[in-house]
């Protein structure tokens, strides 16, 4: 009996010893090494795109970009049903709190701050330097592109280039417009020359796209909040170099409208497209949710999140596009219920449609960010509103997009009707609402050209009207109040 | 080694066969006061080893001389001695022993006579719920012991229930008490099979708790499992029953839902869904009541079989249980198989061994909150359940976006298999020095657990997905105590000391596919699909502590506790790796005074008061490190692609939550026990608060760990125990508790406040449901005050914020005439100020009536299922409770149910929709006979008994059941939200018990 005693306490002080009690860290994944071998750079990169990207979430796989710009002329939604959030943008009325635009800023941050380790670490990591290169270019193309939603959504905002949490942040003060900006450039600049011209894969970006979007910020710097007029010419010679190595980038205007929008999900993109995020159903949380549901009406099973202003659509120019663009009859059936005989009595956007009218809110189809004719558009505004004004160039610019765009037998513009460079720039911007129609851009032209309060003014008194004036405090949103009621320094 | 093995088995075969001096055979039966046969009496022959115990049915032979005389002892009765005289029949009748003196109770690793107990200890004994139709564990201690506060938050069989002891101690960590079953630490509350508990012990104050350390915190449940004794016993029990719900919302009729609709499109200026035919159609061939379609009335059964019996060295208990409960939700269920085994044997004089095993396994099929229950109120009654095909209606037109509540019950698989196995062998040995003996245990435990899920092809909106989730805990403890107990002359020494390690291992895997070409297949065989995703983790952790105990008395008066642990644990780094855990506890039995004595009022009179600390490490593994997650990310549409993004951030100053707990309690008997009243106040204390405290989205989001606050809890308990009546062969016995409990938060470390949020709230909620605040109680919740709706001469200040009259009026706290953030505010509590429990048992000769009510008072609820059902939120398009007939319009100006606008703004997280949650209800009812042995010759008792189950509840709270609640037991800063919680049911039961 006594043996036995001493082998049980034997054996229980052996594990009595220092090393019973350390951290068994078997199947964790941390520390700084991590990012230096070259696949776990491209694993932190793929995890950056997981801001853009996730579905319900945060990012653009939902539609949450859409919402938060629909105090524009071109949408609205339901003004009852479950759209309390969606209408706080229509009615200029954006509560701190609202999940919508709220979605975008924690996605954008969410990338923001892979790409921050991403950049902070690619050149002490380990492997094929020209790859290293094409991943850091991502990185730098993910947080200009991601800064730029911020600072146009927020104005004001906490500038983080960190990818570490350290809590410095916590009291980290706002950065302007300008110094946003300033950075959003110098990001754009970098990736243009890292990426390669070919993407990598269909939802990453290439030498072209960070062109492109920096003639966009270009043109945006130029306009309020900024008002840089110099950078008119600036966007105005990046567009011009996408425009002349469209084909190095694999960039083209498709020959019809309806084709862009087919929203076929066994198509990997489309070549109109400039820069899109992935979307793919056998993903957790990579299916996209911005077609299907969310613009259908419930006639037809869908939510009625997103729909037409009838203005806009009363004005919109009949043509092909016109046709491909809005849904005015409703059922997938036989049946059909003309728009103004239907529930919300308002035109849907057929263009976010899924090929066959499939009735879902996940399907592997890109959000498409950017597309080609945008350039076009960016170029034949900025050379108007620039030194010398509208260059043949670009008059042929904007025909390629109106005359695809209306119907058979429209007349091209040219020198010869005698618009003003401010008249042809602004024919440049009208063209942009019709061609990018709840598109999410119409709210941001408005924006930087000051017109919000004009176009609201212009509203149906059928549609959801502004609650309260419209004032420049409208023009951006409150920042989240998750964040500033943890930093007091960003109130 | 050898010589102990022969030693062993030599001990075990000889204690088999006992041999008797030749002597008289006296037989008879012991019976209770009820007149039923006693099992299980202890019968011996005065002055000798020899001895019996009397069988099932009472009855009892022995053999002695005739000058002899015969002690029948049995616990929780009075003792007699009966002189045989030359007689061979002796019957003898024993009378309930109403005093506590003399009970045993089970303390921390050891045990002490519940006269010596100086810490704040609850006992309950399994024939206070023997006659109730329990399954669980929680169902025993709901009521049943001052300052445990229970809730079944999941109503479903086999759904989750919050146990709480003295409030809760953490934010971040469990609140759970740790749970010791027959000495292994931190057991699964679930897997314990209530047939099979011989007593339960709650600790609650720091001279019982600190002796279980970093785990005491909470309190400590301590359960003994039943032990074999001699002679062969057989029991079955089998219950049947049925459930349904206690309530259902009360929602409108198609014809008039229709009607409502039609008046808010006019009013918002849509077209109008309905025609009036339709209406005339609905209003007379009526709609779809889709709560019918979702909830049943619910069914079940349990067996339970014992077998024990033994010798007088060696006594074995076997037990099977088999449960099987299907919910009132229908395709919902619950299964449960349980096989217990305890063997003992005294080997010689110094010399025992013990082992217990158990295997279990439960099995829950879709016993979910939310899905068809939320969605049962949002459907439109005007849309029919099935289309032409015969399939359910796919899309809602009218009433909810999202999914018809039948696909959730039948188009989903969500199955929870769990498999547990347990032994413990132990054997304790007495040393050659007087009073010492050492004890030895290891204890392995196994758990695996199996989340198989199946989103079907209408569900998933063909994209059908399927995946298994397999996760193994393997734990292992080895405790080695000495102990030492002295008296002499007028003082009693117990001392303990103990050195126990503990070692935790997880590992698991998951596998999910998406697109399943062969849907059919389930989850059984998920290869076929079209993408598919894996993902596996692993933890461990280990515990290394020594404790230590004296227990020291002068005269049986006065009473010293002095207790000590010392945790280490591989959660922290380094620095803060080990932590010391004392207490100390004085008593003093008033009642051995000779001034009480002289009174001659008290039977039992006791002070006792004791200080301690505990502690909590209320975090995971590894949280001290920065760890990045796996995730994916899409670049084109036919794959994902694994990457990294960075987790929380980790924090390596982390260390222990301490609890620092002082107890003052009175313990009083009068008239020899006829009255007991026990009755508590503590003050606990916790510092140090680990705190999630949230990063700002713009440095990576999420939360960090830190040691920042401290909280306060504190309450009083009272129970009272009587006898109020007990004569003519009827008697009334009844216990009362009663526990209050105030918590608040002293400090979030400078934080002015922190946002505690649910995630259950999904497009209702606009920010955090709960705010930490200090002075503020957890579970405050965080919202806007309704005003009601804007008046007529209201007008002009309702359109300052845009609003008409009729819309939601919400207190506009800064004036700003902007309702954000800034205007929410503390509007309700989440968290009981009180419990109650009040259980009375009436035995008429051999009927025995129960009737146990169950209170809680002071709380709130926020009903965010009335809220998405009411309001037009979440998914839910439309009003459809008839709450909506009574909406503001003109000359109906006093409602305050909104009305119809556009400019309508509904805010579901604010006191429009927080109601009052208390209850009174009366939790069982039960009447049992037992058939008179004569009727089956002796030769075994036969109980049967009915029984209902929340067969009434007295409250104010408008859902279906003011206990159940989306938030599970995982945490207490975010509790009581009801989104679509699965509902407690109205329970009856028939059972009946054979023992043979």
């Amino acid at each position: 009996m006594k043996k036995l005693v001493i082998v049980a306490l034997a054996a229980t002080l052996t594990v009595g010893c220092k090393s019973y009690l350390e951290e068994n860290t078997t199947g964790l994944l941390y520390g700084g090494n991590v990012l230096s071998t070259q696949d776990g750079l491209e694993s932190a990169l793929t995890g950056a795109y997981r801001g853009l990207g996730n579905q319900w979430t945060y990012g653009f796989l939902h539609p949450s970009a859409t919402a938060a710009t629909i105090g524009s002329d071109d949408v609205t939604t339901h003004p009852a049903s479950n759209k309390a959030d969606w209408r706080e943008f229509d009615q200029f009325n954006v509560s701190t709190t609202n999940q919508r635009s709220g979605a975008v800023y924690t996605g954008c941050y969410k990338a923001i701050q892979g790409a921050n380790n991403v950049i902070n670490n690619y050149q002490k990591t380990v492997g094929t330097k020209a790859t290293i290169d094409i991943i850091a270019g991502e990185a730098y193309f993910i947080r200009g592109f991601s800064y730029y939603w911020l600072t146009r959504f927020y104005g004001s905002i906490p500038l983080v280039l960190v990818g570490e949490y350290s809590s410095d942040l916590l009291t980290i003060k706002k950065s302007t417009p300008a110094e946003v900006y300033a950075l959003i450039v110098d990001d754009l600049k970098k990736a243009e020359t890292m990426l390669p011209n070919t993407r990598r894969d269909p939802g990453r970006p290439n030498a072209g796209s960070a062109k492109a979007f920096l003639a966009d910020v270009y043109l945006t710097m130029a306009g309020w909040p900024l008002k840089l007029t110099a950078n008119y010419d600036l966007a105005a010679a990046k567009a011009k170099e996408v425009i002349d190595n469209r084909a190095t980038y694999g960039f083209q205007l498709m020959p019809t409208f309806a084709a862009v929008f087919e929203n076929d999900p066994a198509v990997a993109m489309i070549p109109e497209s400039v820069f899109q995020i992935g979307g793919f159903t056998g993903g957790s949380g990579t299916a996209n949710a911005t077609y299907g549901n969310t613009t259908m009406p419930g006639e037809e099973g869908g939510w009625d999140d997103m729909f037409a202003e009838l203005n806009f659509f009363r004005d919109f120019p009949a043509g092909p596009r016109k046709d491909a663009t809005f849904r005015t009859e409703f059922g997938l059936g036989t049946t059909k219920t003309p728009w103004d005989k239907s529930l919300t009595r308002h035109p849907y956007y057929q263009k976010w449609y899924i090929k066959g009218n499939v009735v879902t809110s996940s399907i592997s189809l890109p959000s498409v960010m950017m597309r080609y004719p945008h350039v076009l558009t960016v170029y034949a505004e900025a050379k108007a509103r620039g030194t010398g004004g509208p260059d043949q160039a670009a008059y042929d610019a904007l025909n390629a997009v109106r005359l695809r765009g209306r119907a058979a037998g429209t007349k091209a513009l040219s020198p010869a009707d005698g618009l003003t460079a401010t008249q042809f720039a602004d024919e440049v911007v009208q063209e942009r609402a019709w061609e990018f129609a709840c598109e999410r851009t119409r709210w941001f032209d408005l924006i930087r050209l000051e017109r919000v309060e004009a176009a609201n003014a212009a509203k149906s008194p059928d549609d959801l009207q502004p609650i309260k004036p419209i004032t420049k405090a409208n023009y951006w949103f409150p920042l989240p109040y998750t964040d500033t009621s943890i930093n007091p320094n960003l109130n | 080694m050898k010589n102990y093995l022969k030693l062993f088995l030599l001990a075990w075969l000889l204690s088999s066969s006992v041999a008797f001096a030749q002597s008289n055979r006296i037989t008879g039966r012991v019976t209770g006061p009820d007149n039923q046969g006693l099992p299980g009496v202890n019968v011996q022959v005065n002055g000798t080893t020899t001895g019996t115990s009397t069988d099932a049915s009472g009855n009892y032979a022995v053999n002695a001389a005739n000058n002899a005389t015969l002690v029948f002892s049995n616990i929780g009765y009075t003792s007699q001695t009966v002189a045989i005289n030359g007689r061979s029949e002796i019957n003898v009748q024993l009378v309930e022993d109403l005093k506590t003196l003399n009970e045993v109770v089970v303390v921390g690793y050891g045990t002490q006579r519940k006269t010596d107990v100086t810490g704040a200890l609850t006992a309950i004994s399994n024939k206070e719920f023997a006659q109730q139709p329990v399954t669980r564990l929680d169902q025993v201690l709901q009521g049943r012991a001052a300052g445990v506060q229970v809730t079944q938050t999941n109503g479903a069989p086999g759904g989750d229930a919050r146990i709480r002891i003295r409030g809760a101690n953490s934010v971040l960590g469990n609140n759970d008490p740790l749970y010791v079953v027959d000495g292994f630490v931190g057991a699964n509350f679930n897997f314990v099979n209530p047939s099979d508990i011989e007593t339960i012990q709650v600790l609650k104050d720091a001279a019982s708790t600190s002796i279980y350390g970093s785990r005491g915190a909470n309190g400590v449940v301590i359960i003994t499992t039943k032990k074999g004794s001699k002679g062969l016993k057989v029991n079955y029990e089998g219950q049947f029953s049925t459930s349904e719900n206690i309530k259902r919302y009360d929602v409108l009729p198609a014809g008039e839902f229709a009607e409502i609709v039609n008046a808010r499109a006019t009013a918002v200026g849509s077209g109008l869904p309905f025609t009036t035919d339709q209406i005339a159609q609905f209003k007379q061939n009526g709609g779809t009541d889709w709560q019918s379609l979702v909830f049943r009335k619910g069914s079940g059964q349990q067996h339970q079989i014992t077998v024990s019996g033994g010798n007088d060295k060696t006594t074995f208990l076997v037990s099977g249980n088999y449960l099987n409960q299907n919910g009132i939700v229908n395709n919902s269920g619950f299964k449960r198989y349980i096989l217990r085994t305890n063997l003992n044997t005294q080997i010689n004089d110094k010399l025992s061994f013990r082992l217990n095993f158990w295997g279990t396994r439960s099995q829950n099929h879709n016993t979910l909150d939310g899905g068809a229950i939320v969605q049962a109120l949002a459907w439109a009654p005007t849309t029919p359940a099935y289309g032409t095909d015969g399939q359910p209606t796919f899309t809602d037109p009218i009433g909810s976006v999202y999914r018809n509540p039948l696909d959730y019950l039948y188009d989903q698989s969500v199955d929870q298999n769990r498999t547990g196995l347990n032994l413990i062998g132990g054997l304790n040995y007495k040393l050659p020095i007087k009073g010492l003996s050492l004890d030895l245990q290891y204890a392995v435990n196994f758990l695996n657990a199996q989340n198989l899920n199946l989103n079907g092809k209408r569900l998933s909106n063909n994209n059908p997905t399927a995946s298994r989730f397999s996760a193994e805990q393997f734990t292992l403890q080895n405790t080695n105590t000495l102990n030492y107990d002295l008296k002499v002359g007028d003082h009693s020494i117990n001392a303990v000391a103990v050195l126990e390690t503990q070692q935790f291992t997880d590992q698991n895997f998951t596998a999910s596919a998406a697109g399943l070409r062969f849907p059919q297949l389930g989850y059984d065989n998920i290869g076929g699909n079209t993408a598919a995703t894996v993902a596996s983790g692993f933890q461990k952790w280990t515990l290394l502590s020594l404790l230590g105990r004296v227990n020291y008395g002068y005269k049986d008066k006065y009473l010293v506790t002095a207790a000590v642990r010392r945790d280490g644990s591989s959660k922290f780094g380094p620095a803060n790796r080990y932590s010391v855990f004392p207490s100390v506890a004085l008593g003093w039995r008033l009642s051995e005074e000779e001034f009480i004595k002289n009174l001659n009022v008290f039977s039992n009179l006791k002070l006792r008061g004791s200080w301690g600390m505990t502690g909590s490490q209320a975090i995971n593994p590894y949280a001290t490190l920065s760890t990045y997650s796996t995730i994916v990310s899409a670049f084109n549409n036919t794959a994902a692609t694994a990457g990294v993004i960075l987790g929380n951030p980790g924090n390596p100053d982390l260390k222990w939550e301490t609890t620092k707990q002082v107890d003052v309690g009175l313990e009083m008997e009068f008239l020899n026990g006829r009255i007991r009243i026990e009755a508590d106040y503590f003050k606990k204390n916790t510092t140090d608060l680990l705190l999630n405290v949230a990063i700002p989205s713009y440095a990576g989001g999420g939360t960090q760990a830190r040691n920042v606050g401290e909280i306060e809890n504190k309450g009083f308990e009272f129970s009272i125990g009587a006898t109020p009546f007990d004569k003519g062969g009827f008697r009334w016995e009844t216990n009362l508790n009663y526990s209050t409990l105030q918590n608040r938060v002293i400090s979030l470390g400078g934080l002015p406040r922190l946002g505690q949020g649910t995630g259950v709230g999904a497009g209702m909620s606009t920010t955090n449901e709960f705010m930490l605040i200090p002075g503020e109680p957890l579970g405050s919740y965080w919202g806007l005050q309704y005003l009601g709706t804007w008046k007529p001469n209201e007008a002009d200040q309702a359109a300052r914020q845009g609003r008409v009259p009729g819309d939601p009026h919400y207190q506009d706290l800064n004036g700003d005439n902007a309702i954000t953030t800034d205007d929410f505010q503390i509007i309700g509590r989440a968290f009981p100020k009180g419990t109650a429990g009040w259980n009375n048992t009436f035995t008429y000769k051999g009927f025995t009536l129960n009737v146990f009510f169950n209170g809680v008072f002071g709380v709130d609820k926020l009903n965010y299922t009335r809220a998405a059902a009411l309001s037009g939120s979440g998914d839910a398009r439309q009003f459809i409770l008839s709450e909506i007939r009574d909406y503001y319009r003109p000359g109906n100006e006093t409602s305050d149910v909104p009305a119809f606008t556009k400019t309508y703004q509904p805010f579901t997280q604010s006191s429009r929709f927080l109601e009052d949650g208390g209850f009174v209800r009366l939790k069982n009812v039960s009447l049992s006979y037992n058939v008179p042995t004569g009727f089956i010759n002796n030769k075994a008792n036969i109980r049967v008994f009915a029984s209902a189950t929340n067969l009434f509840t007295i409250t104010k709270y408008k859902g279906p059941d003011p206990e159940s609640a989306r938030v599970g037991s995982g945490t207490d800063t975010a509790i009581g939200i009801d989104y679509g919680s699965y509902p407690n049911a109205k329970q009856y039961t028939l059972g009946i018990n054979l023992g043979f």
